[in-house]
């Protein structure tokens, strides 16, 4: 809450909304809510990992096919099945003829293709949900991860940067080292150094920061806590122990313990 | 006056969201009318068994007559009613019998609603068998308070002619009438956004509530059935990550019966349900009140906070919630975890704005839900209708052929073209 000021009456939630969201950005570098990476899997996957031909919008697409095509109605196919009526007359007449059926063709290796075929439906329909529902799945934690590598990416190049500008820092310095008399030896090549000008030129600094330092009141330990919780994603930071505290809410509103906005 | 308060439940002892507001309502109209609440036996909202006695009591001196529930809900049959009117292309006819199958069936209280002489009809819960067939045996008497949240069944077409042939709607909140017009097209129909007071004491102990619960450290609290449905499980997800973030932020405590595990962690307390006495002191001796449901018409216990000078953090995926938080000021909104870190770590480390959102709040309640102003808004109701002309009369149910013919769309699918979000306009605070 470092730059979340509450000034005099106003408050506006939406704004404090607004604040807290931008320090969540620039902590998570790019940051995508939910629904965001749900609308990212459904753009063309090649924007972000180019898997050629792979369509993000499975589950959309198997929907429309669904409600385009209106699959014809599945039902188990029994050995009766042929000879089924609710009338029972009709049902007594189709068996007293069956025999006579018979006589022009075999009706069993029939019965018997269209009973496995319900059950290859049944089982087709089942695992069509279920595989597109996965494949979508997939889509959608596939984006995540691209996402996630981009950011990783992005923050590799941005410490890798830092740690060679500290490198040509560190050797900067090192080449401006002072040697003083009876020190160890140098572990590099020293520039070039006028010792007694150094040693003057020093002196002359540190009494001019010390005119410059203001004085302390003896005692002034203050630590100034500042940041937020996602700053301590580690642990670092905390508030601070309120353990044996029971006033709370208002009570402590007016000297607040720990109000970062003030850094107090 | 003399008013008719329908509900589908009702009693001293019955906390449910709409069954208390309907409670508070009728006790509070008994001041100003002749109130008879009228009701079925049933106490139990998933079976609606007929558990108490059917005739006339008096529950904190307001009438209530009680009539028997036809049928009990069978789970079984209700699930694939719903799966039907929810899901697929349907009839009418599958509608009103998923309603039937719903419950509380109760035709009796039907006929008393219809051949008593109440001049106006308050009627609790639109989806509900009492709600629908007394709003059409009696429209032009009928003053409805839907309690409508965001669920497939405000998609359901047989709602749809209710809504714009009742004399009134009472809403609960601006979301709820941006919905309820969207859904239906009632914008015609007199209707204000109403909401329901509570009887917050003067006196709270919030010391009092620590020493009784061996509550020493500062927490955040949340109050109602412990549910998946009410976002529970996600609020302990989150909580036990911030804990570990935070070993010695707030505790959090609940209040309420539970119908889900409650996980067992030393930062967690669960209470069980306590009495209003014992509740406010809890609220008033908590930090702020977590509000972690999707889906809420009207959040009774944030007001109560608010009442109380505590901030809320709701879940901001409830426009309900999230738009009183913004008209508000008195509380913020998360939508996933990250959110519900920092808005929580703010609100319990920035004094000034943890006062401010307090205050607001308070304020926020002062205006809009003080008892005076939701008498007024029903008695200011009652007066218009009086001076108005009633509207025509509901159309008849279409013919046999015509109520089984499956062209409707599934409600799922009109809900999904229903706007959603919080509505910004209006009187803000702060």
């Amino acid at each position: 809450m470092s730059d979340m000021n509450v000034r005099s009456d106003n408050v506006d939630v939406e704004q404090i909304m607004r604040q807290i969201r931008s320090r969540i950005r620039e902590k998570r570098g790019v940051d995508y809510t939910e629904e965001e990476i749900r609308e990212l899997a459904n753009v063309k996957l090649e924007k972000f990992l180019d898997p050629r031909g792979v369509r993000s919008d499975l589950l959309d697409q198997f929907r429309r096919s669904r409600a385009a095509i209106t699959e014809p109605q599945n039902f188990a196919f029994e050995d009766s099945t042929l000879y089924e009526t609710h009338r029972g007359f009709i049902r007594w007449m189709r068996k007293v003829l069956n025999p006579i059926l018979k006589l022009f063709f075999n009706p069993n290796p029939l019965i018997r293709a269209l009973n496995i075929q319900a059950e290859l439906n049944t089982k087709r329909e089942q695992l069509d949900a279920l595989h597109y529902e996965v494949m979508h799945n997939l889509v959608i934690e596939l984006t995540r991860v691209g996402i996630e590598v981009k950011n990783l990416k992005m923050r590799v190049e941005s410490m890798s940067s830092r740690l060679d500008f500290d490198e040509r820092r560190a050797r900067a310095l090192e080449g401006v080292v002072m040697y003083r008399p009876g020190s160890a030896a140098p572990t590099g090549p020293p520039a070039t150094v006028d010792n007694s000008r150094t040693v003057e030129g020093d002196q002359e600094r540190r009494a001019r920061r010390r005119r410059r330092r203001p004085r302390r009141p003896p005692g002034d330990h203050r630590e100034v806590r500042q940041g937020s919780p996602s700053d301590s994603g580690t642990g670092g930071q905390d508030v601070p122990d309120r353990g044996d505290q029971t006033q709370v809410g208002p009570e402590r509103a007016g000297a607040p313990p720990a109000d970062p906005s003030t850094g107090s | 006056m003399k008013l008719a308060i329908a509900v589908q439940r009702y009693g001293a002892d019955i906390n449910g969201g709409a069954e208390l507001h309907a409670r508070y309502i009728a006790e509070r109209l008994a001041r100003h009318a002749e109130v008879e609440v009228v009701t079925t036996c049933a106490r139990d909202y998933v079976s609606w068994r007929n558990e108490l006695p059917p005739g006339v009591e008096t529950v904190n001196g307001v009438a209530v007559r009680r009539f028997p529930v036809r049928h009990e809900r069978k789970p079984r049959d209700f699930g694939r009613r719903s799966e039907r009117v929810f899901r697929h292309t349907h009839s009418l006819a599958d509608e009103v019998a998923w309603l039937e199958s719903e419950g509380p069936a109760s035709p009796a209280m039907i006929d008393y609603l219809a051949g008593a002489a109440f001049d106006y009809t308050v009627i609790f819960s639109y989806r509900y068998y009492h709600a629908w067939h007394a709003a059409r045996r009696l429209h032009q008497k009928a003053v409805l308070v839907p309690t409508a949240e965001r669920d497939p069944a405000i998609g359901l077409e047989m709602f749809r002619p209710v809504f714009r042939s009742v004399r009134a709607v009472m809403y609960n909140s601006q979301e709820e009438r941006a919905m309820i017009w969207s859904a239906t097209g009632n914008q015609q129909v007199p209707g204000v956004v109403v909401g329901v007071g509570s009887d917050v004491p003067q006196r709270t102990d919030p010391a009092g509530f620590r020493r009784k619960f061996k509550i020493t450290r500062p927490f955040a609290i949340y109050i109602g059935r412990i549910d998946e449905n009410k976002g529970c499980g996600e609020l302990f997800d989150y909580f036990q990550r911030y804990a570990t973030i935070f070993p010695r932020g707030l505790d959090l405590v609940l209040v309420g019966s539970a119908v889900m595990p409650v996980p067992k962690h030393r930062r967690i307390h669960h209470l069980g349900f306590l009495g209003d006495q014992d509740k406010f002191d809890a609220l008033a001796a908590s930090d702020l009140l977590i509000m972690p449901s999707y889906y809420e018409s009207l959040s009774m216990v944030a007001l109560e906070a608010w009442a109380l000078g505590r901030p809320v953090l709701a879940n901001g995926r409830c426009d309900v919630l999230k738009g009183q938080c913004i008209r508000s000021n008195a509380g913020l909104y998360y939508e996933r975890y990250e959110d519900f870190v920092e808005t929580l770590y703010s609100l319990e480390s920035n004094g000034p704005l943890h006062h401010r959102l307090g205050q607001n709040g308070r304020e926020f309640f002062r205006r809009n839900y003080a008892w005076p102003v939701i008498e007024r808004k029903y008695l200011e109701m009652f007066q218009r209708l009086d001076r108005e002309t009633a509207p025509p009369p509901i159309a008849p149910l279409p013919g046999w052929l015509a109520r089984r013919r499956a062209s409707l769309p599934a409600a799922e699918s009109v809900l999904a073209g229903i706007p959603s979000g919080a509505v910004i306009e209006g009187e803000r605070h702060g």
